[in-house]
C-alpha cells in the first residue's frame, strides 16, 4: 500500500510537471516575445525575459506603424461589435427556440430537435457559398449586418440546445400554477423562466461569444475592410511581416485578452456551458 | 365557455406557441435552405466569380476527385480524424483519472485552469504561438535542444512528411483541458463512485479498476467527446491555414482550405460547393450515433 502511494506521488508530480511546461510556456514566450525588439529575437535568447521591455510594441499595433499597418483598434471594436450582437440574438432566439422544443414532445417537435442538433455540427464550409451569394445581394457587404446575421443563423442551433437543456431541468410545476393562475406560456416565459435562468443565460452568452470571437473561416470569407475581425488581422500580420514575431505576438495577446480574461473572471460558466452543451443533450 | 370565448382561448393558445416556434423554423429553415442551394450549386457549371446555374450533374465532383490534391486532402482528414481523436480521448481519460486519485489537494482546480485555458483562444492566435515555438532555425523548441546540446533533426512543420503531424499536436494541446471536464464530469456519478468503492474493497488494482470498472461505464461520455473531436478534426481549417497554409507544397492541405482556396481564390464555385457537400456528408455521417443518442436521452 505504502509503496503504490509512493508511485502515484511521483505519477502526479511528474504529471504536474509535464503540463506546466507545456501549457505555461507557449504563454511566457508570447509574452515576453512581444516585449522584445527585434534585434533581441535576433540574438536568440527565447527564454530570457527582456532587459529592456518595448512596450512601443503594443502601440504599434494597437494604432498601427510603418512596420504594423493594420491597427488593431478599429478591429478590436468591429471584433465586440459582431461578437456582441451575435451573441445577444442568438442566445435571445435560440432560447425561445429551446424552451419549445424542451416542453413540447410531438412527433413535429422531435423532427425540429433532430434538424437543429444536426445543424449543431454544420460545417460552415457547407453553407458559406449561398450566404456570400446572399450578403452581396441583399447590399450587407459592407456593413456588419451580413456577418452578424451569419452568426446568428450559426449560432441560434447551438443556443436552443443548451438552453433546452437548462429548461429541461427546471421542474415543471412552477409553470403549472401559474397557468392555472390563467398566465400565457409567453408571460411564463418571460417572468417567470427567464428570471430563474441568468446564469444559464450567461455560460449561454459565454460560450458563444467566444466562438464568435474566435471564429475564423466566416469572418476570412465574408469580412470587407471595414468589418474586419482581430483574427483575420492576425492572420493578415502573419503573412505580411513573417519576420516580425514580436508585433505578432503583441497582436496576439492582445486579441486573446478578451476571451481570456472573461474565462478566468467566469470559468465556472463557462465550464457549465460545455458540460451542458456536450452531456446533456 | 362561449365558443367565442373558446376560441379567443385559441387564439391566445396559437400566438403564444408561435412566439417560441417562428424564430427556431426560420432559422433552421435559412440553414438547410442554404444546405441544398450549396448542393444544388455543386451541380452546376458556376466557375467565374458570374453566377451560372446551368446543370451540369456531376461535372465538378468527377474534376475534384480527378484531382491529386482532394486524395491529399482526404489522407490527411483521415490522419486528423484518427490521431486528433484517439489520443487526445487516452491522454483524457488517463488525466482526469489521475486526478481522481491525486493525494495532494489543490491540484484539480490548478490544472483544470492550467490546461483549459486555450478552450478560450482561437486557433489563429494558438497557430502563430505554436508556429514561432516549431520555427526550425530560430524557433523556441529547437533553440531548446541546442541550449542542451542536441543539433535538433526536427523541421517539424517545414518537413513535408511529418508537417501535419505537427499540426494535430497543436490540436491536441489545445483541446485536451476541454476533453479532460468531459470525461470528469462523467466519472462524477454516485453509481459509479460506488462501483469504484467496491471494487477497492475487493483489492482491485487501480488500473484494473480503470480499465474493467471506469471506462466501460462511461461510454456514454467517450461517444460524446469522440463525436466532438471527430467533427472538430474533421472541419480543421484555421490551424492549416494560419501554420503552413496547406505547404510545404500541399503536404498539409486538408479539404476545408482545399474548399476555401478553390471557392475564394479560384472562383470555381461549383467545386468548391462540391467541396463543401463532402465536408457535409462526412460530418452527418460521423455524428449519427450521437444524434441517435442525444434523441433518447432528450425525449426519455
Amino acid at each position: 500500500m505504502k509503496s503504490r502511494d509512493t508511485t502515484l506521488k511521483l505519477v502526479v508530480v511528474l504529471t504536474l510537471v509535464l503540463l506546466s511546461v507545456a501549457y505555461l510556456l507557449p504563454i511566457y514566450v508570447m509574452v515576453i516575445t512581444s516585449l522584445k525588439s527585434v534585434e533581441e529575437i535576433n540574438q536568440g535568447n527565447y527564454l530570457i525575459p527582456t532587459g529592456n521591455p518595448q512596450f512601443s510594441n503594443y502601440a504599434e499595433v494597437l494604432f498601427g506603424s510603418d512596420r504594423f499597418r493594420s491597427n488593431m483598434i478599429p478591429r478590436l471594436m468591429n471584433s465586440a461589435i459582431i461578437s456582441v450582437s451575435s451573441t445577444a440574438l442568438s442566445v435571445f432566439f435560440g432560447a425561445l427556440g429551446g424552451y419549445y422544443l424542451s416542453r413540447t414532445k410531438t412527433t413535429f417537435a422531435r423532427v425540429l430537435f433532430v434538424l437543429v442538433g444536426i445543424a449543431l455540427y454544420l460545417p460552415y464550409q457547407a453553407v458559406i457559398i449561398p450566404l456570400v451569394i446572399m450578403i452581396a445581394r441583399l447590399k450587407l457587404a459592407l456593413s456588419y449586418w451580413g456577418m452578424i446575421l451569419s452568426y446568428l443563423i450559426l449560432n441560434m442551433p447551438l443556443a436552443a440546445v443548451l438552453m433546452g437543456t437548462f429548461f429541461l431541468s427546471i421542474p415543471r410545476e412552477l409553470e403549472e400554477a401559474a397557468e392555472v393562475d390563467g398566465a400565457s406560456r409567453v408571460q411564463i416565459f418571460f417572468r417567470i423562466i427567464t428570471p430563474i435562468s441568468l446564469p444559464a443565460y450567461a455560460s449561454v452568452a459565454i460560450i458563444i461569444f467566444t466562438q464568435v470571437w474566435n471564429e475564423f473561416f466566416l469572418a476570412l470569407t465574408l469580412s470587407s475592410p471595414k468589418t474586419q475581425t482581430v483574427q483575420v488581422v492576425m492572420a493578415e500580420a502573419k503573412g505580411t511581416t513573417l519576420v516580425l514575431y514580436n508585433l505578432q505576438m503583441a497582436a496576439a495577446l492582445i486579441s486573446v485578452a478578451v476571451p481570456l480574461v472573461l474565462f478566468l473572471l467566469l470559468g465556472r460558466y463557462f465550464i457549465r456551458g460545455i458540460l451542458a452543451g456536450a452531456l446533456k443533450s | 365557455m362561449t365558443t367565442a370565448r373558446r376560441i379567443r382561448v385559441t387564439r391566445e393558445k396559437i400566438v403564444d406557441r408561435l412566439v417560441f416556434l417562428v424564430p427556431v423554423v426560420v432559422f433552421v429553415t435559412l440553414l438547410y435552405g442554404t444546405l441544398m442551394w450549396t448542393l444544388y450549386v455543386s451541380f452546376t457549371d458556376w466557375k467565374t466569380v458570374a453566377a451560372n446555374y446551368h446543370f451540369t450533374g456531376l461535372k465538378w465532383y468527377r474534376f475534384l476527385v480527378a484531382q491529386p490534391r482532394f486524395w491529399v486532402d482526404i489522407q490527411n482528414n483521415l490522419k486528423w480524424l484518427i490521431l486528433g481523436v484517439v489520443p487526445t480521448v487516452i491522454l483524457a481519460i488517463l488525466l482526469a483519472y489521475l486526478l481522481e486519485l491525486s493525494p495532494f489537494r489543490g491540484v484539480e482546480p490548478y490544472v483544470r485552469t492550467l490546461i483549459l485555458y486555450p478552450v478560450a483562444m482561437s486557433f489563429i492566435v494558438t497557430g502563430t504561438i505554436w508556429s514561432w515555438m516549431y520555427e526550425p532555425n530560430r524557433g523556441v523548441f529547437n533553440t531548446l535542444l541546442r541550449s542542451i546540446g542536441i543539433e535538433s533533426p526536427l523541421r517539424f512543420v517545414t518537413n513535408p512528411s511529418t508537417a501535419t503531424y505537427w499540426l494535430i499536436v497543436i490540436f491536441i494541446w489545445q483541446y485536451l483541458g476541454f476533453a479532460v471536464i468531459i470525461i470528469q464530469s462523467s466519472f462524477r456519478t454516485t453509481e459509479l463512485q460506488e462501483m469504484i468503492e467496491a471494487a477497492t474493497v475487493d483489492g482491485a488494482s487501480r488500473l484494473r479498476i480503470l480499465v474493467s470498472v471506469l471506462i466501460p461505464n462511461i461510454r456514454p461520455g467517450i461517444l460524446i467527446l469522440v463525436s466532438l473531436l471527430l467533427i472538430s478534426t474533421l472541419k480543421v481549417f484555421d490551424i492549416v491555414y494560419i501554420v503552413t497554409f496547406g505547404g510545404p507544397g500541399i503536404s498539409t492541405d486538408v479539404l476545408a482550405l482545399n474548399m476555401w482556396i478553390t471557392f475564394f481564390q479560384q472562383h470555381l464555385v461549383s467545386a468548391g460547393a462540391g467541396l463543401g457537400i463532402i465536408i457535409f456528408a462526412m460530418a452527418f455521417i460521423l455524428i449519427i450515433p450521437y444524434t441517435i443518442y442525444a434523441l433518447q436521452r432528450w425525449f426519455e
